[in-house]
């Protein structure tokens, strides 16, 4: 055990901090007569305003467990508290996000009304709206792109306008699933600067899925480690860079390189087990 | 795709015209000299002839008096006309196109609606699963003698004939639409905090739109066909009525002139059809910038 874990496992919190906790949490799907074990007794805290990262090899469950706090998906044993209260699945939970790994802005509505959906859901009153769509369609860089559909936009705007779907509605938990991951590796790191900045203001809980370690190295303050199917914890780490971090310039530092690599062997054993499985 | 230059395509669609037209006006002509070529279909007896039938066009409209001097607009003589007979062809066309109009939107309402119940519910489709399989395996047309009989000559039977063909056409295009729904859309929309009925109005209907609408061009011919069908079967008016009478008389240009007309019917109403698509479903037709 390194220095590295145990300072991000064992310091004592007190439970008003906790926002989410996953207690016992297992998955199993039926798929034709076998039973795949997709996540197996995963249990882990997560702090206000704390940005963790899922990470692991792909088929390691992460996605299921965030689903799961989601409400998308039904654990078949376990339970998940959202500030002390059981999510039942199917009910969405107040004040929880989602962003989706591919962006699912609706094709029908231009990217204004994208944007303004969940105020509209909540009967925002139509002045009010046009004025936080502004705010969010700037804070987005898609200026001039209010009337576009989706179809006519690029990945990475595309994905933006994703995320101020979800943040216009000012939600403290957020929710996400590989949001970057088809992004190319540049759109990837400017997203990460736009995603740092929202945080550094507004302090939301973020759970973060990914298979990038460089990308959760970047961004989270803890990472947990899946290991390859059924998913359990292998691990976790804290990420103790200097906040207000740089996207470009966090990749640089002599810490970065260490804890790559740190975690790097841990993560590609997994990738092996997750291949020959 | 290449692209050809709108007015070349113009000539050659102006050229076809001519030549169909030619060939109907004067191939009968060369029979006399080279009856090898010329089939009898060709006789105007069978199909009238393009001059024969604007005459007569002229003539069923009111416009023209038999003796072949033009019905005055101010001094009454139009209006005599029309009221002389009471199937002229501008009442028939407006008497079979409001039946069409009241199959089509029943049809197209009560399909919509059920699809997207059916669509929605696992459990319906499965209970009503065979029941609509058995009922559209009917051609709906035989029907029409029966609907006839049940709702008389009226413009009922007509209407009832329509909208039998319509709405399963809608229906079933509609079930699918609303069965292929991407799940992302109805997730999102759920944790964004829509409820059941946000998701239908917001995301159901508007991703089943582009099925719907797949559905309603030929669902306006099926519509105009039903019309037809029972007009056929048992009316005092509309089109079909008239192509029943020329038939009676032996007269291939009046069958004709109802043809032409249900053929302009035809494109006019899918032409509304297709602008109304164009408009409702233009977030398809944008591409991308990149």
């Amino acid at each position: 055990m390194s220095a590295l874990e145990t300072s991000a496992t064992t310091s004592p919190r007190a439970s008003a901090d906790r926002r989410v906790e996953v207690k016992g949490l297992s998955k199993s799907f039926q798929l034709a007569k076998t039973t795949i074990e997709a996540v197996r007794d995963v249990t882990f805290d997560v702090r206000r305003g704390e940005f963790v990262a899922l990470l692991g090899p792909s088929g390691s469950g992460k996605s299921t467990v965030l689903n799961m706090i989601a409400s998308l998906i039904r654990p078949t044993a376990g339970e998940i508290l959202i500030d002390g209260k059981r999510v039942v699945s199917g009910r969405a939970t107040p004040n929880v996000g989602y962003v989706f790994q591919r962006d699912t802005l609706f094709p029908w509505r231009t990217v204004a009304d994208n944007i303004g959906y969940g105020l509209e859901l909540s009967g925002v009153s139509a002045r009010e709206r046009k004025e936080r769509i502004a705010e969010c369609v700037a804070r987005a860089g898609l200026r001039g792109f209010e009337n576009a559909y989706p179809s006519a936009l690029s990945g990475g705007m595309r994905q933006r306008a994703a995320l101020m779907r979800t943040l216009i509605v000012e939600p403290q938990i957020l929710l996400m699933d590989e949001p970057f991951g088809a992004l190319d590796t540049h759109t990837k790191i400017d997203m990460h600067e736009v995603l740092l900045r929202i945080w550094e203001r507004e302090q939301q809980t973020v759970l973060f899925v990914t298979h990038d370690l460089g990308e959760a190295l970047t961004l989270a303050d803890r990472i947990i480690l899946f290991s390859a199917r059924p998913g359990r914890i292998k691990d976790m780490f804290a990420v103790d860079f200097a906040r207000a971090r740089d996207a470009v310039k966090v990749r640089e530092t002599p810490r970065y390189a260490e804890l790559f690599q740190h975690i790097w062997h841990s993560l590609g054993e997994e990738f092996i087990k997750g291949r020959s499985a | 795709m290449r692209r050809y230059s709108t007015l070349g395509t113009i000539g050659w669609q102006v050229l076809i015209c001519a030549i169909v037209l030619s060939v109907w006006q004067w191939g009968y002509d060369l029979r006399a000299r080279l009856p090898w070529l010329v089939p009898d279909l060709l006789d105007p007896y069978f199909i009238s002839k393009p001059s024969m039938i604007f005459d007569n066009f002229l003539i069923q409209s009111c416009l023209k008096s038999k003796l072949g001097v033009f019905n005055g607009w101010f001094n009454g003589e139009f209006a005599k006309c029309l009221t002389r007979n009471e199937n002229n062809l501008w009442a028939a066309t407006a008497i079979t196109l409001k039946n069409t109009f009241f199959g089509f939107i029943t049809g197209v309402v009560s399909g919509f609606v059920a699809g997207l119940i059916l669509g929605r519910s696992d459990r319906l489709s499965a209970i009503f699963q065979p029941f609509i399989t058995a009922v559209n395996s009917i051609p709906r047309i035989a029907l029409a003698p029966i609907i006839v009989l049940a709702f008389g000559i009226g413009d009922m039977s007509k209407i009832v004939t329509s909208w039998i063909v319509v709405v399963f056409l809608v229906f079933f295009n509609t079930f699918e639409g609303a069965r292929s729904i991407d799940e992302g859309f109805t997730n999102a929309a759920r944790l964004l905090g829509a409820s059941e009925w946000q998701i239908t109005r917001t995301v159901v209907i508007p991703s089943t739109m582009a099925w719907v609408f797949a559905s309603l061009t030929p669902a306006i011919s099926f519509a105009l066909i039903g019309v037809i069908v029972g007009e056929f079967i048992g009316a005092e008016r509309g089109i079909g009525r008239l192509i029943i009478e020329s038939e009676a008389r032996g007269e291939a240009s009046g069958m004709m002139i109802a043809v032409v007309v249900l053929m302009l019917v035809g494109v006019v109403l899918s032409a509304i059809i297709w602008r109304l698509q164009a408009y409702l479903l233009r977030w398809q037709r944008q591409r991308s910038a990149e």
